[in-house]
């Protein structure tokens, strides 16, 4: 499955760091990126294409935890329907 | 002030009053600071075991624990300490010295990306870029450590931020903030319980992490809902609560294991469903409806769905959950299955049984304790062997499970509370691994009581090549270990050894009388291992049974 994330979070050097060791640290590839530096705010704007077999609020809880990240939205998931997307159970 | 003399001042105002550190070039000006400074710091002899007994000073207290290093190495050697406390989630702050900004990026001596190395292992890290941000960056890492679920922050200060000139402005401590439940969520959770006809405590460390032990304590009397803890939460459970079914997971009470198995609501308060807790994750109680109760949203619904997820305070959820259900005959059930799998203690021989022995040295301590562990078969032996009262009276290396990790903590617990006995249960491998930290003890006089369980193997991996590896045992033989009492001389440290099972008596006494540190090495049968045992990959009614159960 693929999931496309946005995410906003306050701009320091290491936060694009954070955010890809999480991706990758919780089972999931990155297929791309795109990030944007807002001066005016101090904040990034960052798009994240990333796909994977596990539950996909697995890693947006996780990057949800990062402190610097302020904003996270879930987009858009292809390959199947959100709500299949199951837990262990 | 120097930046240098900012971060003390940081330090006192939130409190700190002791800190472990090892110094080093990068972090000389703080050292310097130090020399004057009221904030009093014990020299280990590594770095780990500076994070470790900054572990052991936060777990026994529930408040922050601090360690300092230089740049380089010395942070290098913090790292394993930080992972331990992100595991366990232990509220750590630590500070490192770096290397002149301007060097930063050239390879300069003793010069390595810290920020880069503490991403995974932290909870959150600063490099400082700026003297104007030091204050407030040191502010956010008490805070951080401290708020939601706790963990380690680890803050970079380069030397010239630290040698910099700053004004100190006194910094409001802000109240720590907590998620507001919804009251439907309660509600549901409320009714559940009360229909259940078999409900289950299961119950973490998340709860003294919170400081909710006797929240936790009166909601269980209230409702007399059976429980099983986590190794994190031993000492939460009252040990005389008539429904304390102990210790669950892969060496845990076969009446905690079984009760999971059969129960129809698993209440989980502050626990992460832990693969040592579970077993094979899809068997694990197999009947049970799920509410799952935290502080940390990333573990709802991670491993086992939850019916009903609480985020919240525990302090102030867990009285609004005091629901009686009517459940005779899982009461009954729970009474039988605790009375059936009882631990036994009579053991044939002369040899000393390390179960027995720690059975006995928990009764033997004095109220005020707290007791340290390694990690290995004695570990295990300790989490189903000893009683607790607290779960800051028992620190053991739970997520990360770090041989090393005793002895530097039982130091941190014994810095933090001067009037409890500090003692360290430890395996002839864990102990090697930190054994300069004898130098610590020795060095402030800490009257750390260490007993060394030494069986000359790595027990727990052998137990498992024995099981699991037709008897194959690769490098576990540890039969030329040191003459411990002589090594614990060798640092001004009394030590005893003995063999006999009726020496023990003897030399616990000898041991917890005597004023200052003191090593009782105790030698004992290799052939001993932990039961009973889940098998990897099984479930938890699955155990293997040996001669302790």
């Amino acid at each position: 499955m693929t999931h496309t994330i946005n995410l906003t979070a306050q701009s320091r050097p290491e936060v694009m760091e954070r955010v890809l060791r999480v991706v990758r640290h919780r089972g999931f590839a990155l297929n791309s990126v795109e990030m944007n530096n807002c001066t005016t705010s101090n904040t990034l704007s960052i798009k994240l294409t990333v796909s994977g077999e596990r539950p996909i609020s697995n890693l947006e809880n996780q990057l949800k935890k990062l402190y610097d990240v302020s904003q996270l939205e879930l987009c858009q998931t292809q390959g199947m329907n959100e709500s299949a997307v199951a837990m262990n159970a | 002030m120097t930046g240098a003399e900012l971060v003390l001042k940081v330090l006192q105002q939130h409190g700190i009053k002791h800190i472990f550190g090892y110094p080093g070039g990068a972090i000389m000006p703080i050292y310097d600071a130090l020399y004057d400074s009221d904030v009093q710091h014990f020299l280990c002899r590594h770095e780990q075991g500076a994070a470790f007994s900054a572990i052991g000073y936060a777990r026994s207290t529930g408040t922050v624990g601090v360690c300092m290093a230089t740049s380089g190495p010395g942070a290098t050697n913090l790292v394993t300490g930080l992972a331990d406390a992100m595991m366990d989630s232990v509220p750590v702050v630590a500070i490192t010295g770096q290397v002149f900004s301007s060097l930063i990026g050239t390879d300069a001596f003793q010069e390595m990306d810290v920020l880069g190395m503490s991403l995974s292992i932290t909870k959150h890290s600063f490099l400082v870029q700026s003297l104007d941000e030091l204050a407030d960056v040191l502010h956010q890492a008490f805070e951080l450590a401290q708020s939601g679920r706790p963990g380690p922050v680890l803050v970079d200060i380069p030397k010239d931020i630290q040698i910099g000139s700053v004004d100190f402005e006194p910094y409001p401590i802000a109240q720590r903030e907590f998620p507001t439940p919804s009251q439907d969520d309660i509600a549901q959770a409320r009714d559940m319980i009360g229909a259940a006809q078999k409900p289950l405590f299961y119950v973490g460390g998340g709860v003294g992490a919170a400081d909710a032990i006797n929240e936790m304590q009166d909601l269980l009397e209230y409702t007399q809902i059976p429980a099983i803890s986590t190794l994190k939460a031993l000492g939460t459970v009252p040990t005389e609560y008539p429904y304390n079914l102990g210790f669950v997971g892969m060496h845990g009470n076969q009446a905690a294991n079984l009760a999971v198995q059969e129960c129809d609501l698993l209440i989980c308060t502050g626990a992460r469903f832990d693969d040592r807790v579970t077993g094979k994750l899809d068997t694990f109680a197999p009947h049970a409806k799920v509410i799952h109760l935290d502080i940390d949203p990333a573990e709802i619904s991670k491993l086992r769905k939850a019916d009903v997820s609480i985020l919240a305070n525990f302090k102030k959820l867990l009285p609004e959950l005091k629901v009686a259900p009517h459940t005779p005959e899982w009461l009954a059930r729970a009474s039988g299955l605790i009375a059936e799998y009882a631990w036994r203690y009579d053991y044939p021989g002369e040899q000393i049984y390390a179960p027995r022995l720690l059975n006995q040295l928990s009764k033997t301590l004095p109220h005020d304790h707290v007791v340290s562990c390694d990690v290995g078969q004695h570990q295990m032996w300790v989490a189903q062997h000893m009683l607790f009262t607290s779960p800051r009276n028992h620190l053991s290396s739970g997520g990360a499970g770090t041989m090393g990790f005793g002895l530097p903590v039982a130091i941190g617990a014994q810095v933090a509370r001067p009037d409890s006995v500090s003692v360290v249960v430890s395996g002839d491998g864990s102990f090697m691994m930190n054994v300069q930290e004898l130098g610590t003890i020795k060095r402030f006089n800490l009257p750390v009581k260490i007993v060394l369980l030494d069986n000359q193997r790595l027990g727990m991996v052998k137990q498992w090549q024995e099981l699991f590896f037709e008897e194959r045992y690769s490098e576990t033989n540890l039969s030329d270990n040191p003459d411990f009492v002589t090594l614990a001389k060798a640092f001004d440290i009394p030590a005893l050894s003995i063999d006999k099972a009726d020496q023990v008596d003897n030399a616990l006494q000898t041991m917890i009388n005597s004023d200052g540190p003191f090593l009782l090495h105790v030698q004992i049968d290799d052939k001993e291992n932990v039961w009973p045992l889940v098998p990897p990959g099984k479930a938890n009614d699955d155990m293997l049974e040996g001669n302790n159960t």
